[in-house]
């Protein structure tokens, strides 16, 4: 049974739906968010070397990631009528063609306002390695219970 | 800004952008007010794959407590790049996203009128790597604040 909003408690996790880049979904990203840095697009630029980084070929966008976690958390929110209020991301590894990223969150507080309950969350995304690629803090409101 | 006069040549105007050096925190940003449409919020929704039906399905989301279609949250992914014109220095080839920070008040929706108000907030040297903080605050026609965040970039040397 899927728990009430005013039931969760720390420790309850949320897990996102996996996402695998390739390159042609990273040039759709490029399209779709009109960031066409040559990070995501140019594979002889990537030969480079970006100060003490070499990526090797072309990265998914950060901001990609930031939307597979959002995707995450409005899914969960959406259905207990509650709104994601905010998101922070560090992002500590590149994602490139071929990996699949999985966000996860965990519930590390809740706090009663004068309208809602808010959440807040540990926010990590693994690589299909195993390796966190991202991690952040999270917060969503969710109506009281009445 | 339209889709069709969008620069996506990236090296085109490289040589108008400000460098680390040349960005002074505090300096607002050049913005550019765009209409968001609900082409560019679905062709956004379906490269992440996020098909939620409030943002697809207009009986469904006339029901719900939005009562229309909306943007998801991260839609200002779209709107820091549609914001801007081509000499802005996000979009210096190299810059590299560190990370962000977004707070959420309401949803955009097709149709609105965006406005942004950005500026360099700091910068700093960390790691031999030259950093930029920039703050961003992203209204609707009405004057009210859809969403305001920090992201931190390495800048390209």
């Amino acid at each position: 049974m899927t728990p009430t909003p005013a039931t969760f408690e720390p420790g309850h996790t949320v897990t996102g739906t996996p996402f695998s880049p390739t390159r042609e979904s990273i040039r759709d990203f490029c399209e779709a968010s009109l960031d066409f840095n040559p990070l995501h697009l140019d594979d002889e630029y990537m030969k480079g070397s970006f100060g003490k980084t070499s990526f090797g070929g072309i990265i998914m966008h950060g901001m990609n990631n930031f939307g597979v976690i959002t995707k995450m958390l409005t899914d969960w929110v959406y259905e207990h009528r509650g709104v994601q209020r905010r998101l922070e991301t560090r992002w500590k590894m590149p994602v490139k063609p071929g990996d699949t990223i999985t966000p996860s969150a965990v519930i590390t507080s809740h706090k009663d306002a004068a309208n809602g309950r808010w959440f807040t969350l540990d926010v990590q995304v693994r690589n299909q390695r195993g390796e966190i690629v991202a991690v952040g803090e999270a917060m969503v409101e969710m109506p009281r219970a009445s | 800004m339209t889709a069709q006069s969008f620069e996506t040549d990236f090296w085109k105007d490289n040589e108008l952008r400000k460098t680390w050096e040349q960005i002074v925190p505090g300096e607002p940003r050049k913005t550019i007010p765009y209409t968001l449409t609900l082409e560019a919020i679905q062709k956004y929704c379906r490269v992440v794959n996020d098909m939620h039906p409030l943002y697809f399905d207009e009986a469904y989301a006339k029901a719900s407590p939005y009562k229309g279609l909306i943007a998801p949250p991260a839609i200002h992914i779209l709107l820091m790049f549609s914001c801007t014109p081509a000499d802005d220095w996000m979009r210096s080839p190299g810059t590299v996203n560190a990370g962000q920070s977004w707070s959420y008040n309401i949803p955009a929706r097709p149709g609105d009128t965006i406005r942004l108000e950005a500026r360099a907030l700091d910068k700093f040297i960390k790691k031999d790597r030259l950093f930029v903080v920039h703050d961003n605050v992203f209204f609707n026609q009405h004057n009210q604040v859809i969403c305001s965040g920090r992201g931190w970039t390495i800048r390209p040397l």
